[in-house]
């Protein structure tokens, strides 16, 4: 396993930039997930790591030797596809020699590694099989166990979970995740399931329109969103639009008035976590903002119950309320009163 | 209860009445025909007269491999049908492989271009390629004007010429078996060899090649059958000396009016098509397995 440093990678394709100035460090066995909308760049970055596409500015050096143009045949990095692109002529074993074979490993040698990297996805056994003989969650650890295989300097993994179902995907974003902290391998993920991406990932950069919009731990990224992109991708936000009247005071379109932390004057919006916010029958004291509101809508998620707090004609509210004993779940055109401290919004300027 | 009995009958009625006159027709139209050549070739001729004689013989079998001249124009055929085929997968591949990979919005087009030449019919193409390849033709007044040869290239009358004239016709049904399966092949699994350490070489012959077997297949026994049975490129463009099967079956109906000789040559054309067809397949087939 190596470092991999991006250095200002540039993708364009006439007028349209796939991925601007992307600059990434991945540490030896760091785990970095790149998350993002569809047509955000993350594939087109992590396919110019791989060396599928050749940039048009920028550097790629992985384990401190520059691959930029080096054809993928030559730069030992382990790619996991979206559809496991498995050969479907040859048997699982054989898939999994594939890359030793290119690597002129001695065939004892082989055969010992092969069933190695069997066994580390707990496929022992199964060798002889040919690809479509297995299940959907069988095939992606066969082509797991081929990346592997190589013992390559970092692991890239485009979308590997996509083609799953949800109970199957939860299980193997774990199982990947375990062997990737067992074996101490630099991995970089590509996804759109933000879930995915906060259970597997040590750090995440969020990218959107080619560029990247934040780097940063599940923390950073939730707490500590750098812009109102993030803010709204990662977990769920309410944004009221308005104005900045002065730092720690924000009006909302609708007419409210709201404090805040810091934010300079002028056009801006308003972001609040739902799980962030009190709701009560009652007006409730010692916070910063306290406002009566009426319900809209409730929906029952199971662990959280998600209800929506109409407060001015313009701005709607979304509060999330834990499922618990004694827990205060209003119903729908029930008054209602919510409060948050200052602290807990965060001012995005336009 | 009644219901669910009749219905397979009643699906097996549709079924019939659906492929009925497909197959009465094929059978009406090839069949019965063969079965009557067939009965020909075993009849006897009586040269004078050029008359059919009413006979169960082996002779016209016989005479076709003990004369020289006919088993000459079979291996000239067989060899003719094997270099164009080769010809055609060589260069069919990469440009199936183009147009089967290509984003481009243009794809319909190259596909109109590639089945463009099947437009204009064997004889009339075959007609063009004279004026071409001919002593006073396109590229030899070309070459010369260049300065590039002294004297005319013998191309027309030669196997050269019948061979560029067979694969011309039978390019595109090369391109279009091939360009049909690599594009059923995901585009994942070519990338997926590269990243293991493939170079493009033994990623085509360990991945695509494999992969696109079906469509190889499929490609050369279509091609190869057509070459086998050229008969208007063959005719024109390798003149009347030289000899391939399918003139010599329609010179001994027209020409000689002996209908129980050419039977046999067409049969035995007909024989040496499918045997070499059904030899290649097991020998690829296996191979493909291994």
């Amino acid at each position: 396993m190596a470092r991999l440093d991006i250095e200002s990678l540039s993708k364009r394709y006439g007028d349209f930039h796939a991925v601007r100035e992307v600059s990434l460090q991945v540490a030896d066995g760091e785990f970095l997930v790149l998350l993002g909308p569809s047509g955000c760049g993350k594939t087109t970055t992590l396919r110019m790591v791989a060396g599928f596409i050749e940039p048009t500015a920028g550097r790629v050096k992985l384990g401190g030797r520059e691959v930029t143009l080096l054809p993928p045949w030559k730069r030992n990095a382990g790619m996991v596809f979206q559809s496991y692109a498995l050969f479907p002529h040859l048997t699982v074993a054989q898939n999994v020699a594939f890359g030793l074979e290119m690597r002129k490993v001695p065939r004892a040698e082989i055969g010992k590694r092969v069933e190695e990297a069997l066994a580390l996805v707990r496929l022992g056994g199964l060798g002889g099989r040919l690809p479509r003989q297995l299940s959907g969650g069988q095939q992606q650890r066969v082509a797991l166990a081929r990346a592997l295989a190589i013992r390559p300097d970092v692991l890239l993994l485009d979308e590997p979970l996509s083609n799953l179902d949800a109970k199957l995907r939860q299980e193997v974003r774990v199982e990947i995740r375990e062997l990737q902290q067992k074996l101490g391998l630099t991995a970089v993920m590509v996804t759109h399931d933000q879930e995915e991406a906060l259970t597997m990932a040590d750090r995440l950069v969020v990218m959107s329109d080619g560029a990247v919009r934040q780097v940063g731990t599940q923390r950073d990224l939730y707490e500590r969103p750098a812009n109102r992109f993030v803010a709204d991708f990662v977990g769920r936000s309410t944004f009221f639009e308005g104005e900045v009247e002065a730092p720690g005071r924000f009006r909302t379109d609708g007419g409210l008035a709201l404090a805040c932390v810091g934010g300079t004057p002028g056009r801006g919006a308003l972001a609040l976590r739902p799980e962030r916010v009190g709701i009560a029958a009652a007006p409730q004291s010692g916070l910063d903002n306290s406002l009566p509101g009426t319900v809209e809508f409730i929906s029952y998620l199971g662990a959280l119950i998600d209800i929506h707090v109409r407060l001015s004609p313009a701005d709607r509210l979304i509060v999330h309320v834990a499922n618990r004993d004694g827990a205060f779940v209003p119903e729908v055109g029930q008054p209602v009163h919510v409060g948050w401290p200052a602290a807990a919004a965060q001012v995005f300027n336009e | 209860m009644s219901t669910a009995s009749e219905r397979p009958r009643g699906r097996l009625l549709t079924a019939s009445a659906l492929i009925g006159p497909a197959t009465i027709f094929v059978a009406a139209s090839l069949l019965a025909p063969l079965a009557i050549l067939f009965r020909y070739s075993l009849n006897g001729f009586e040269k004078t007269t050029k008359t059919m004689t009413e006979a169960v013989t082996a002779a016209n079998y016989v005479q076709f491999f003990t004369d020289p001249y006919y088993t000459a124009a079979l291996a000239t055929t067989v060899e003719i049908a094997l270099l164009s085929t080769a010809t055609c997968l060589v260069l069919g591949f990469p440009l199936a492989y183009v147009v089967a990979r290509t984003q481009s919005r243009f794809k319909h087009l190259l596909i109109i271009g590639i089945v463009l030449p099947l437009f204009v019919g064997n004889a009339v193409r075959a007609a063009g390629w004279m004026v071409v390849f001919g002593n006073k033709g396109f590229v030899n007044t070309g070459l010369e004007w260049l300065g590039l040869i002294a004297k005319p290239l013998e191309i027309m009358f030669t196997e050269k010429a019948v061979i560029i004239g067979i694969v011309a016709v039978n390019l595109p049904f090369m391109v279009l078996s091939l360009q049909s399966v690599i594009e059923s092949i995901d585009r994942a699994v070519e990338e997926a060899a590269f990243s293991l350490g493939a170079p493009p070489l033994t990623m085509f012959r360990r991945v695509l090649w494999p992969l696109a077997l079906p469509g190889i297949l499929s490609g050369t026994i279509l091609t190869f059958i057509l070459a086998m049975n050229a008969y208007a490129t063959p005719y024109l463009l390798g003149g009347p000396l030289f000899k391939m099967m399918a003139p010599l079956v329609y010179n001994q109906f027209t020409q000689q009016s002996n209908w129980p000789f050419g039977g046999a040559i067409a049969f035995i054309l007909m024989a040496v098509t499918l045997s070499l067809t059904v030899v290649a397949n097991l020998l690829i087939q296996r191979r493909a397995v291994r």
